[in-house]
């Protein structure tokens, strides 16, 4: 041996400049919860029910109880099954979740029975392949779909519409938005709203907010849903944030109350983040948000460690953990809008493996959200994905035969909603007496990439624009009625058809989402109803056909030419 | 963003020698800079790696050249920036402070602003180098001074997170565990030495 201590072979140097060398990566610390999902110091499953009452949890006495616990052992878990269904061997079920057999109402009748400890005693069995094998089955809504971010990182209105119209064309079936400055909010909004009808009648909107103010654009009918409402699975995180799960039960019913579409949100590594995991793994902890939710009554959950993805994504196993939680929630029955919405890895490779999970199997939303604008412009602190994968994320749908919920348009068609967007979002401001938007924007709005290409806003203009939204009670019907006046018959018409939903309370169904005819497509009427090969949702048909196409294709008939 | 490489300043080391309870002044012309309890001891660098030597050397040169007086103490009961931060504020004479976290978090605070309120806040640890910590002396120093200097502009970085928010956690976890609860602030004298 030869070697110098300070030389470096040419190869080491060339794989310490690949881009995943730039990621983080932490050893375990079980003692803390900086551990995803195989820990000694997650409790063991036990149940004991007397008198219709739950008085012992996953080892501890109802006496001892924290209110996460009392929460869920009084709201979520089912007291009739629980001592049955903890008592099947936890193989046995983690077996039937495989087994295209075993039927998803079979399994959501054990899941509703289930603890905890002993939901995660599992999918501790269960390796990844096991888990979205899993994941196929028990999602709740047959058709798989995909939700987008839509921000500004000038909260300029006019690129918020254009590209929610684009992206609501590009087939995402929710949009969401939120703000550097919260106070463009009903602006921004609006312009959200306005776009997506352009681009798609029935996309449904939500724009994350602090609470009240999220509530109140949702009550006006600005929103369609709302999505950013955090739980936490240890009761001193909860408490931090001046929060309980009661309370958060409380905000829920909120939006129930006026018929509006909502879900909950959290994720892996939250609460270790904060300091606060009481010594418990990511995914027990996760498990027991999930519960919680369940318990609150809402019928969906944005998990997938969301906005903590660095956590679990630096620690062994941490992605198999993800796509875990992604599993219990629709097990458990939720609507589960599965994450990959938030930057994860300088490599491409990582995050194309990171996204293969969900996008596989499938999920109600693969992604929450894909940034449907330039990660620069992404107001959510970047996404997994963004524009410049639409190509690459259409390729991998035409190659592996699978339903991503996105689909390649071409240009013309493109820009062509781009600039209706625009227009009608200039002709509602005009209708509602809000700082003017110019030809000049328009047309920088139909060929824009990011919010650099557009013409600056007055900003401080804007914000009083903004205020007066808020203080003359401008509401989802002042929109329609100004689109209607301005000659934008038929978005005027999406948008009203959007706001009834919300009278026959439709889209309060587990996973609903709206069609192009206005349908409700939900749990309901839309059932997963996989049972093994042959069955479920097939990607086929007309929908195939579709997704057959691509930005440049070879003629089979013309090899001289191109189809698109 | 890269890790700044310290070559001139790595043989740098700082201690914090204590002087005794940590008391509120009267001169109105100071801004106490409070350190968590684990700065400079366990750690020695920020989460990319600026020494602490450099990080004290570079805030007090930026309240000194404002022509004002530094004064730094170490709270032991807390690792909440904002509570570090406040609990500065209600020592220094002028009412202004700048917190300190290990990994390098910083916040300028003023004694009658809410606890969770702030004059700056600069969240993101990876992004705050050597220059960023001169300004924030720099401008808790014209705070101080009765003035309204421009905010120290912030950066944002979103491959922050893949990189570095796991090792955040881990660093807040550990100084978590550097606690001594129910111990008061402390004066300390920080003297930087060449190794």
């Amino acid at each position: 041996m030869t070697t110098t201590e300070n030389r470096r072979s040419r190869r080491t140097e060339i794989l310490e400049d690949r881009p995943v060398n730039l990621d983080g990566f932490v050893e375990e610390w079980p003692e803390k919860g900086l551990v995803a999902m195989e820990s000694d110091f997650d409790p063991q499953p036990s149940v004991r029910v007397e008198g219709g009452r739950i008085v012992e949890l996953d080892g501890r006495a109802r006496a001892d109880f924290d209110f996460m616990d009392t929460f869920i052992a009084d709201h979520a878990i089912d007291v009739e099954t629980a001592e049955e269904v903890n008592a099947i061997p936890s193989v046995e079920i983690a077996r039937a979740l495989v087994d295209p057999r075993a039927s998803r109402d079979e399994l959501t009748r054990i899941g509703r029975g289930l603890t905890p400890a002993k939901i995660l005693d599992v999918v501790k069995l269960m390796n990844v392949v096991e888990i979205m094998m899993a994941m196929q089955k028990m999602r709740a809504r047959r058709t798989p779909a995909n939700q987008a971010h839509s921000t500004s990182a000038k909260d300029n209105p006019i690129q918020v519409a254009a590209d929610a119209a684009e992206g609501a064309l590009r087939g995402f079936a929710e949009l969401e938005t939120t703000l550097g400055v919260v106070r463009y909010a009903p602006l921004v909004a609006i312009a959200l709203q306005v776009g997506g009808q352009v681009g798609r009648g029935g996309v449904l909107t939500q724009c994350a907010l602090e609470e009240a103010t999220e509530l109140e654009l949702g009550m006006r009918g600005i929103t369609a849903y709302a999505e950013t409402i955090s739980v936490y699975g240890t009761e001193s995180v909860f408490v931090d944030g001046d929060d309980t799960p009661w309370s958060k039960a409380f905000l829920a019913s909120a939006y129930a109350s006026r018929g509006i579409k909502m879900r909950f949100t959290s994720g892996t590594g939250s609460e270790v983040q904060m300091g606060n995991a009481e010594g418990r793994s990511m995914l027990y902890l996760e498990i027991r948000c999930i519960l919680m939710a369940k318990g609150a009554g809402v019928q969906g959950l944005q998990n997938g460690s969301i906005s903590c993805i660095g956590v679990p994504g630096a620690v062994p196993g941490g992605i198999r953990a993800v796509a875990a939680e992604n599993l219990v929630a629709s097990w458990m029955d939720l609507e589960c809008a599965s994450g990959n919405d938030q930057s994860f890895s300088h490599s491409a490779m990582r995050r194309t493996a990171r996204l293969l999970p969900q996008m596989l199997p499938g999920t109600d939303f693969v992604c929450s959200g894909y940034s449907a604008v330039p990660n620069a412009d992404n107001m959510f602190a970047g996404s997994n994905l963004d524009t410049e994968d639409f190509d690459d994320w259409n390729t991998i749908q035409r190659d592996l035969q699978v339903d991503g919920g996105l689909r390649h348009v071409r240009e013309p068609e493109i820009l062509q909603v781009r600039e209706k967007a625009a227009r009608a979002l200039q002709a509602v401001f005009a209708e509602l007496d809000l700082p003017r938007i110019t030809d000049e924007e328009v047309e920088a709005a139909v060929y824009a990439n990011g919010s650099g290409d557009y013409p600056e806003r007055d900003v401080l203009e804007d914000l009083k624009g903004a205020q007066s939204v808020m203080d003359r009670g401008v509401t989802g019907l002042d929109l329609v009625k100004a689109l209607e006046r301005s000659g934008f018959h038929d978005v005027a018409e999406n948008l009203l058809t959007v706001l009834r939903q919300r009278v026959s309370g439709d889209l309060l169904q587990t996973s609903a989402i709206l069609t192009d005819d206005f349908v409700p497509l939900s749990a309901i009427n839309d059932a997963n109803d996989y049972g093994g090969p042959g069955s479920g949702y097939r990607l086929q048909g007309e929908r195939w056909e579709q997704l057959k196409k691509l930005r440049h294709v070879t003629s089979a008939e013309d090899p001289e030419t191109e189809v698109s | 963003m890269s890790a700044p490489t310290a070559a001139s300043t790595s043989e740098r080391t700082l201690t914090l020698k204590e002087v005794g309870p940590a008391k509120r002044a009267s001169r109105p012309d100071e801004v106490v800079v409070a350190v968590s309890p684990a700065f400079s001891d366990p750690f020695t660098k920020t989460i990319v790696d600026v020494p602490h030597a450099e990080v004290i050397r570079q805030i007090l040169a930026g309240i000194e050249e404002q022509g004002v007086h530094a004064r730094v103490i170490k709270v032991w009961d807390t690792a909440d920036l904002a509570a570090v931060a406040h609990t500065g504020a209600r020592l220094s004479g002028s009412g202004i402070s700048i917190g300190l976290l290990s990994r390098g978090t910083a916040m300028i605070h003023q004694r009658d602003l809410p606890r969770l309120s702030n004059l700056e806040l600069f969240p993101q640890s990876p992004l705050l180098d050597a220059e960023v910590f001169r300004r924030i002396g720099s401008n808790a120093a014209q705070y101080a001074k009765g003035e309204s200097p421009a905010p120290v502009p912030t950066r944002n970085d979103q491959m922050a997170r893949p990189r570095w928010q796991a090792k955040a956690a881990l660093l807040h976890l550990k100084e978590f565990e550097c606690i001594v609860a129910g111990r008061k602030p402390v004066e300390v004298e920080p003297v930087i030495s060449r190794a």
